[in-house]
Order: C-alpha cells, then structure tokens, then sequence
C-alpha cells in the first residue's frame, strides 16, 4: 500500500536514504504509544484490535486506526500484537499520521526484532516519508542547494554521474564554502576513474573538502588511502592521523594509520594505533597481524606470538581470503 | 565496519578501495598492440613461430564438464642441456592419464634437442621422458654429480625423476630414488640444504585432492560451473628429500619441519634470505600462507612466514600466492622476493628488510596496479638488456575459463608483463617488448635461457591447453656480456647458491644462483652478467656455496661469450 503512489520516487529517495547512512528517529526503547491507555477490559481490547485488523484488510483505515491505537496497549498475545502494529503503520501512513506510523514501527521492531515483513515495512515507510521530505523542500526551497543536493544525491544514486557532477559543481559556485560538496565530487571522480582512471581529480577534491571542512574525517581517510596507494607513507600517516584524531571511533583510520607505519618501518609509533584498533575491532585479523609485526620487530617476540595466534583464530572464523572477486565467489 | 560505513556517507571500506583499480590490466593487451605497430623500434623479443623452431608441440589440458583443479594450472617448461653439447634444449610438460582423466589419444611430453641453427628436433621417444600421469613441472639438476643434467617431472598423483644415462637416453630411477611424492606435485626445486655438496630435492604439494574429492563450483545451471578456487580444498605438507649420495633419497619433510606448513603450494625458490650461508625456502601458496622457510642448520627450517611479513597480504589474510622468484634487485646484498597472486590481490615484490622480515613494496613501484586484474604464474627476475640491472618477466592468465562470465571486468587470456629495473625503479616496458606482450595467452609455466647462446637471456612460456611460446630476446645485443657456467666441486656440481659479483670499470654487481623460481619451471643453469656498454670485464669473484664456501676471483676473462668456471681450478674453460 505504502509507496504505491510514489513508484517513481521510492526507488531513489532508497537508494539516497541508504548512501547516506540514513538511520531514522529516536532508538526504539525512547518510544511509547501516544495514545492513552483505553478503560476496556482486556478481553475488549482483543476483541476492538481483531475488528480493526479485519477493517484494514478491507481497506479501512479511517474506523480502524483509533480501534487498534486504543486497543493496542492491552493487547498481549503476540501474534495479535504483531498484526495490529504492521496494520497501524500501514494505516498511520495512508492517512498522513506519521508520527503514529513511526513511533508503532519502532515498538514494532522493538517486539520483533529482525522480523522480514516489520523490515519491509520499515524500508517503505522511511522510503514514503524521504520522499514526502523531498517534495516538501522542492516545494518551498526549490532553488536552495539542499534541494539542489538532494537532486544531485539522487542523480548518483541513478548511476548518472555527469548529471550529479554540474549541480554540484553549481553549488560551489554559488557558495564554495558549503561542506559535504566536494567530497561529493571526490566520490564522483573515484567512481569515474574506476579501473582504468587516475586519483588525481578525486585527490583534488578531497583536498578541497578537508580546506572546507577540515573535520571531515571521512576526507582525511581517503586522502590516507589514496597516498597510501601510492606508497607516500608520511602523507598517509599524516592523513590517517588526522582521521583519528577528528573521531575516535574510526576504527579504520587506526588500522590504516597502523599499517603505514610499519610498512614505513616505524614498528614502535605503530603500536599504539594498532593496539587501541584490535579493542575496537577484536574480529578483524587484520589488527592482530600488524600487531603481531609490530611487536615481532620491535623485540616482543611473546606478543608477536599472542598476536599470530589471534589472527589465526580470527581469520578462521572469517574463512576468507581478500579475493573479493578473484576466482568468482564460491556457493 | 557496519558501523563505520553508516557514520561515513560514501566512505569506501578499505576492500572497496583495493577493488578500485588505478590502471588497467584488461585493456593493455590493445593498447599494447597499438604502440608495437607504431613503434618504429625493433620489438625486444620476437615469438619464434612453430614452423621456424619446430616446436609442434602442445599442452592438453584436457579440460572436462566436472572442472577438475589440474586441467586448468598446468603445465611447466624447461630450458636444459641434456646432451651436454652448450646449447639449451627443451622440455614441455603434458598431461596424461590419471584417475579423473583418460585422455582419448596418448599424451607425452616433449624433449626438443636444439640444433643449435635455431630449430629444434623432438627427441623424446628416444630419450624416454614421455611422463606417465598427469603432469605438472619440471625441475632439472645433475643430482648424482655425474656432470650430466636429470629431469623431475611433477605430477598428479605420483612425480617421475628421470636419470641422464648420457646417451641421449634416461631411465625412470624413481622408485630406487624414493621420489615418488604420492599426491599433486606442483613446482618443485633442487637446493643442497644441508650443505653437503649434495643436491636435495623439495617438491610443492598443492591440496588434498582427487576424483572423488573434487568439488563442485558455481551453479547447476548451462554454464554456471566454474573451476573452483582453492579454498575450497584442504592445504597439505610438502616433500623435502633428502640426498645420500647413491642414488637413493629419503623423506625428511617430518623431522625437517616442513611438514609442520600446511599450504597449497604452487610454486618455489630456494635462496640464502637471510645470508647466513644456508639456503632457505620461499613458496607461494595459495588462499592459504605462503612458507618461509628459514634453514637453521642441522637439517631444520622453521616457517617464518608470519613475522617475515610475507604469509599475508596486508589485512592478515592469505592470499593466492603462484609464481614466485627471489633476487637482490636493489644490489643492497640482501635477497627479495616476489610472488604473483590472482585478480584483485595484486602480486607483491618483498624487499628484504635485512632483519628477517620484509615489506610489500609493489605499491611503490606500477607492479601492483598494473597486475591488479591480473593472474599471475611463471616469472621471473633477469636482465633482459644486458645493462646490468635486474628486470622482471611475468605469464599471466586467469585459472577459471569462465571468469569473465562471472566477472566481465576479468579475462581469463592475459598478455605477459615485463617491468625494467634501474637503481630500484621500476617501469613498464610490456609495450616496447614486442606483440608477444601483447598477445592474451593462458600463460602458465616461464623458463629463462639463452637457446641461441648470443648472450641476450630468451623466455621459454607454457600455455595451458596451447602451444608454448618460444620468444627470442632481440634487447640486449647492443650492449656486452660474459656468460658463466659455475661447476661446483666441494660445493654442489650446479653452484646452487653461488655469489657472484663482477666489475666491469665503473660497474659493480653481485648476483646469486637461487635454485629454481617461476612456477613449474627449470632454467638455464648460466648466468649472464650484463656489462652494458663496457667493453671489458675487470674482474668476476665467485663465492662457491658451503660446503666449499670459498671465494675466488677470476681476472683476464673474455667478453661477449659463454666460459666456464670451475670450483678450486685457477682459470677459465
């Protein structure tokens, strides 16, 4: 039902929601009913959520979002509740109620979690309300740069680069200060060069962004990357570094800023970063294995060892090589 | 990394950014034709057709619906001189009867004598050296120091080692020997590892695999299956035999500590890594850690893989290791290694840190965007052009017919690679080496020679399921040469882990005999030291391997041709 009326939005408001990162409102423990707790026995509050589960299998919403939202709160056998909140988002959408259709999808993830259908439904829902977003700015900003971002995110997500490249490149115009556009570009160029291209406009671009936005941490890691392609072991220790410094969190920069210095042959500046990266990311084998060679030649040959053993296990566990694509992908 | 990826909008994870290739491998095949036509310079090598060499030859794979892993990783190649008359003869590695194929018409290999006029005569009825399974490689010595060159043959499931009778015939000693290595032999090498003067013998085990344990890849579906990669089958120990001296050998993989490495071996060099006068082990292994393997003396090696940084790619993950070589490239006395992997993995060039461990430099160097769609098998380290530098060769080809099927940025023929080396950099001359380079091929085994003994170093190439390709070098005439034929007396007959430096006026150079490299392929036991544009060679010093261990220098010494120098005899021959 939901996105029923928005084909040809749905697909890449999607695809933009998810390349974005788009992760929705409050988590769902924050979430309760807004409605009230109904003065119904239990055994009325069963019988009004059945009646209103029937409505809206007969396309009934309008009689039955206030049955179900009234008799929800009392209802406890699970199948039931189950029913009645996909019927309750499904309705709260048709009929505008957004705020009821999130806040019942997030109690319905919350009492099933991983549940397909509550999935499904989820990614309409998110997908009807970016897209009902996205027509509210074009309607009243039409010639903001969000809207014009947005058009941009949009066209990338299409696969049509060139289109997305001359909004943003209009934007800079207009505003070169505005952050998130040149790596938006950078993104661009690197998708652009693919197998065959050079890194030098993506490069630029990311440059650019980090004189723009010099918090952007996620800049100064491709900017590590791309040096560390190349073999510029103290500009990508650099870039690496300035990536974790702007997040903690950013589990990769250590790794990557890790790796460089032992490539680099700096073993001991390497332990640290490697060190706080095996306690953010104990599965990886990766972190073990630098570790291990960082430990191995600075003279802790015991730490090596426990490391080694730790990649063993984790690449076991793993059961992968880095052939992403080499050889095919076994069934 | 979930997490990572949602707080970084558009990040790509680092796996993406190694699948994002900075150069193509695919389209450098064309574009690689196109500069050969336009260049008006002479090709630096030439492919020597069937109809000139006679070399009518070809590889059967004997490619077949189940996809069994063999018919697609076969065969190997070797320049020998079995007839001891110093001009390299040829042998080519076939496939033949097995458990999993019966071939519909007799397969052998072949063993082509050189006529020394550029052609060559198939003599391989004669000599006896038809191979009796499903053959692999080839690695040639003269073990029982009998001053004549012997042939082991790898094969699936048992290896042949064939003795030189020196009448242009050979006799299958293998059982006597006790060489039999029941499994999938691959590449194998002859290395004196006890520094008894006497050549030992180790040989690549790839996985436990037969008939009945072949597995199915893909889908059920026309055209769905595809060859499998290894990671699907378990790694196994390797051999190492051990050489007593009469003829016989025994297995010490056990007591050595090379069983103790499980891995899925393709390929391997034996090298002194470590310059401690034992000679070492270097084996590609596939989607399992390539070994190290470190002679401690006393008949032991330890695997060093891991702390040396060369088991892993640098995420920690095994990669799928083929071909492999080992060289001091840089002239910093110190042996490197190289080891060829499959698409997306790029190969790896390890310098030698000078402290046991190494460090993946290929991203400093086009090696490793250049191969990054790449497959990789036979290769090696030489000088093409004689200018005294070190330079690489490589055969390509991906091992599953199907890949582009799977992967249309993949193909399974692939043109071969040849980097120049000057003072550590390196660069991309594929295109100037002629239109052999450029030409796809499913390049397997590579073997270096000088079969027209002009000085200028030929690459011998095995193609799987295809004729080889016999490229003739045409870059190095300009420039001068001395080429050496080592004969060990207390040390092993071949000098296996020889060091050689010459002095040629304001040229210095060292170079080490390593004892196989490539995959599934035997050399030219000669070394050709390049002079350049020099004119004169002042001097050549050769370090004999223990057990002679000594050093001699020679002086007084020819240019532009071939001499011999023996072990503990003052002069050349």
């Amino acid at each position: 039902m939901i996105g029923s009326r928005s084909g040809k939005w749905l697909f890449p408001i999607v695809c933009v929601a998810l390349a974005n990162g788009f992760s929705g409102p409050a988590p769902a423990q924050t979430v309760r009913a807004r409605t009230s707790p109904a003065r119904t026995s239990p055994a009325e509050s069963v019988a009004s959520v059945q009646h209103g589960v029937q409505l809206v299998e007969t396309g009934r919403c309008k009689e039955a979002l206030p049955l179900l939202e009234r008799g929800l709160p009392l209802v406890t056998e699970k199948t039931l509740r189950y029913q009645a909140e996909i019927a309750i988002v499904r309705c709260a959408m048709a009929l505008d109620q957004e705020q009821t259709a999130a806040d019942t999808l997030f109690l319905l993830e919350r009492e099933s979690p991983g549940n397909p259908e509550a999935l499904y439904v989820e990614t309409h829902l998110f997908s009807e309300m970016g897209m009902r977003a996205a027509q509210e700015l074009q309607a009243k900003a039409p010639g903001s740069y969000q809207a014009r971002r947005l058009q941009a995110e949009g066209l990338e997500s299409q696969g049509k680069n060139d289109e997305a490249a001359a909004i943003y490149r209009e934007i800079l115009k207009e505003n070169p200060k505005i952050p998130g556009i040149h790596y938006r570009l950078g993104q661009i160029d690197l998708a652009l060069a693919g197998d065959s291209g050079t890194m030098d406009a993506a490069k630029q671009e990311f440059e650019e962004e980090v004189a723009v936005d010099p918090t952007n941490a996620s800049a100064e890691f491709i900017l590590g990357e791309l040096a560390r392609r190349k073999g510029d072991w103290d500009e990508a220790i650099r870039h690496f570094s300035r990536a974790a410094e702007l997040d903690a969190g950013f589990s990769e920069a250590y790794l990557a800023l890790g790796m460089s210095l032992t490539a680099s042959g700096k073993y001991a500046a390497a332990k640290p970063p490697l060190e706080h990266y095996v306690k953010l990311e104990p599965d990886d084998p990766a972190g073990h294995y630098q570790l291990a060679l960082a430990y191995s030649h600075t003279g802790d040959q015991a730490g090596a060892q426990r490391e080694m053993a730790l990649q063993a296990q984790a690449a076991a566990r793993n059961k992968s090589t880095d052939t992403t694509q080499g050889h095919a992908v076994q069934q | 990394m979930s997490r990572t990826m949602s707080r970084y909008p558009g990040f790509l994870s680092r796996r993406q950014f190694l699948g994002a290739a900075t150069a193509s491998a695919i389209g450098l095949g064309s574009s690689r034709f196109a500069q050969a036509l336009a260049s008006s310079a002479q090709p630096y090598f030439e492919a020597i057709a069937a109809e000139r060499s006679g070399i009518a030859w070809s590889h059967t794979a004997g490619l077949s619906p189940q996809m069994y892993l063999p018919e697609t990783v076969g065969a190997g190649c070797a320049f020998l001189d079995y007839d001891n008359d110093g001009w390299m003869d040829i042998y080519l590695v076939n496939s033949g009867p097995c458990d999993f194929y019966q071939p519909a018409v007799p397969l052998r290999n072949a063993l082509y004598r050189n006529n020394r006029d550029g052609t060559f005569t198939d003599v391989t009825a004669k000599a006896g050296v038809p191979g009796n399974a499903y053959g692999m490689g080839v690695a040639v010595a003269d073990y029982d120091r009998d001053g004549l060159p012997d042939l082991f043959v790898s094969q699936y499931p048992n290896s042949i080692l064939y003795h030189n009778n020196g009448d242009g015939t050979f006799t299958d000693v293998t059982a006597k020997a006790g060489v039999g290595a029941p499994g999938w032999g691959t590449s194998a090498v002859w290395f004196d590892y006890d520094n008894d003067g006497l050549l030992d013998l180790f040989v690549c085990r790839f996985a436990d695999f037969d008939k009945e344990k072949n597995v199915w890849c893909g889908g059920h579906g026309p055209g769905e299956r595809y060859y499998c990669k290894p990671n699907v089958y378990q790694p196994m120990p390797s051999w190492l035999f051990h050489n007593k001296g009469n003829g016989t050998f025994t297995d010490v993989s056990r007591e050595s500590g090379i069983a103790a490495s499980l891995a899925k071996a393709w390929g391997v060099v034996a090298a002194d890594l470590n310059n401690d006068g034992w000679m070492d082990l270097f084996v590609g292994s596939d989607t399992a850690p390539n070994p190290l393997f470190i002679n401690q003396g006393k008949g032991r090696f330890v695997d060093n893989g891991l702390l040396a940084g060369v088991a892993y790619n640098p995420f920690g993950v095994a990669r799928s290791g083929m071909g492999v070589d080992a060289a001091d490239y840089d002239e910093d006395g110190w042996i490197d290694l190289f080891v060829a992997n499959v698409d997306h993995e790029m190969y790896s060039l390890y310098h030698n840190n000078h402290n046991g461990g190494f460090d993946d430099v290929s991203l400093r160097t086009p090696i490793a965007n250049i191969t990054r769609l790449m497959s990789g098998w036979g290769l090696k380290f030489f000088d093409y052009n004689n200018d005294g530098d070190l330079d690489l060769v490589i055969a390509n080809g991906h091992p599953d017919l199907e890949i582009q099927a799977h992967h249309p940025e993949l193909r399974y023929l692939q043109p071969m690679l040849l980097f120049a080396q000057n003072q550590g950099k390196w660069t991309d001359v594929s295109a100037q080496a002629g239109p052999a380079f450029a030409q796809p091929i499913a390049g397997r085994g590579l073997a270096l020679g000088d079969f027209d003994n002009d000085g200028a170093v030929d690459v011998l190439v095995s193609t799987n399921n295809g004729a080889p390709l016999l490229l003739k070098n045409r870059a190095a005439h300009e420039n001068h040469w001395l080429g050496l034929r080592l004969v060990g007396a207390k040390s092993n007959i071949d000098a296996i882990g020889a060091k050689v430096t010459w002095q040629s006026g304001d040229l210095t150079r060292h170079r080490s005999k390593v004892g196989g490299g490539s995959y599934l392929s035997s050399h030219d036991p000669r070394m050709v030291l390049g002079l350049g544009p020099r004119k004169q060679i002042d001097w050549v010093e050769v370090e004999w391997p223990q057990p002679g261990g000594g050093k001699e220098r020679f002086t007084g010494l020819p240019v532009d041709r071939y001499i011999t120098l023996i072990e503990g005899s003052p002069g050349w021959k």
